[in-house]
């Protein structure tokens, strides 16, 4: 087997490393991805989770819930083994301090830099149909815009990653690698997969028609101070057609977004601050936004999975990095379970996000790495 | 002459891609996240000074050279 995925729900660091080492460790692995709910004390999880796969290099992330095959789970840890006949290589960087601006995108070239250094070549010419590239980044440090317009800048490799969570507390996330645990960074990870790769990026949105054209901004604080020339609440509440005062109800259901070829990159309201919008993703200065409005997760999801089976020829394994707020509205709606489900026959490791990561950093969305067979 | 900035789009993202289609819309969905509305620029587009600032600007941290 090139991938096997495991969960536990045992509730020490103890416990659920053993179970999940009993699980896994017969498979060899060369690369033991997890993502753990901040119930587990970071320091002693990572360093748990090294030393029972001493042979492997071992990284992960805290959550806000967590996805295994056929199960959305929360409080526990999930983890996914690779052998190298899944991925043939892989090296790890750790940007720290990704919330100083100063100094940021060298910091990142340099990490990069570290990460092509075995393939011979610079990571400005990393073949992208050879490469993948994996982030996982705290989920509070408002940075992620800013890393993935570096990496972005760098090299043609996709990164593909999510915004890691602490179970709604937005109180410290982390980052796990080397057995240890980091908060205000981003780990970067490149990937030579041994397997045919892709990538899914759903978000079961439609466009309404309505744009919002943002006027004035403050882009650092994620808010926007004026959509076409007005309140942006004001101009958001009127494209929705509802009053302000009840505006952000609506939220969930009509985030907006920018648009390319009819795929929207979504910017989900997080709330209304006097006349002003807060987001969970930047909004730039000009940036010309479509109204979206939701559409059916489960079948949307059900139906691109499918879809990529039949392109790849078959999946071996699934990384899901899927936001909070699709998790928030499958379980407000009791779909839960049945979002689960559809990965029942699928090895499938990953987490809700604070915010999810594919070329950029995007909301409301659920980004996938795909293996091949 | 307007359609500068339509053909400044096409020009970084050529030289980026170096015709990979796979690399042409990943530098498109990249340029639209940095703040340039691809889609509304056509061949008769006039040329707005501080888009072209902005494309300048955008092609050099690109790595872009042929803008």
């Amino acid at each position: 087997m090139k991938i096997k995925s495991a969960y536990s729900t045992q509730q020490t660091v103890r416990d659920a490393v053993e179970d999940l080492r009993q699980q896994l460790a017969a498979t060899q692995p060369s690369m033991i991805l997890y993502f753990a709910s901040s119930k587990f004390a970071p320091e002693p999880l990572s360093e748990a989770m090294q030393g029972a796969f001493a042979g492997a290099t071992v990284f992960g992330c805290t959550t806000a819930g967590e996805i295994a095959a056929g199960k959305m789970l929360k409080n526990s840890i999930v983890a996914m083994a690779f052998t190298r006949a899944a991925v043939k290589n892989l090296t790890l960087a750790l940007v720290e301090q990704v919330n100083v601006k100063t100094g940021l995108k060298e910091r990142i070239g340099q990490a990069l830099d570290s990460l092509a250094k075995n393939s011979g070549v610079p990571v400005a010419a990393l073949d992208p149909h050879r490469f993948v590239g994996m982030i996982l980044i705290d989920g509070l440090s408002l940075a992620e815009e800013n890393v993935m317009e570096c990496i972005g800048d760098l090299t043609n490799v996709t990164f593909i990653g999510g915004s890691a969570g602490d179970d709604l507390k937005f109180s410290s996330t982390h980052v796990f690698a080397n057995g240890k645990a980091y908060t205000n960074a981003a780990l970067l990870v490149m990937l030579e997969p041994a397997v045919p790769f892709g990538f899914i990026k759903t978000q079961s949105f439609k466009s309404l028609g309505k744009k919002l054209l943002a006027t004035e901004v403050n882009e650092a604080a994620r808010t926007v101070l004026q959509f076409n020339g007005k309140p942006a609440a004001s101009a958001y509440a009127e494209a929705v057609g509802v009053p302000v005062a009840t505006a952000s109800e609506r939220f969930m259901k009509n985030p907006i977004g920018l648009m390319l070829d009819d795929e929207p990159y979504v910017r989900s309201p997080q709330r209304i601050d006097d006349s002003k919008m807060v987001f969970y993703c930047n909004i730039k200065k000009g940036m010309e936004l479509s109204v979206l409005e939701s559409t059916d997760i489960i079948n949307d999801t059900r139906a691109v999975v499918e879809a990529k089976k039949k392109e790849m020829g078959g999946i071996s394994g699934i990384i899901n990095f899927h936001c909070i707020l699709r998790t928030l509205d499958l379980e407000s709606h009791g779909l839960l379970d049945a979002y689960g489900r559809l990965f029942a026959d699928i090895p499938t490791v990953g987490f809700s996000t604070y915010g999810e990561e594919y070329i950029g950093h995007i909301n409301q969305t659920a980004t996938m790495l795909v293996l091949g067979e | 002459m307007p359609g500068k900035i339509k053909a400044m789009i096409e020009a970084i993202v050529a030289e980026r891609s170096q015709g990979s289609i796979t690399l042409i819309s990943t530098t498109r969905t990249k340029l639209l996240l940095k703040g340039i509305n691809i889609s509304s620029f056509t061949d008769t587009s006039p040329d707005d000074p501080a888009v072209i600032t902005k494309l300048k600007e955008i092609a050099k941290e690109l790595g872009v050279t042929s803008v």
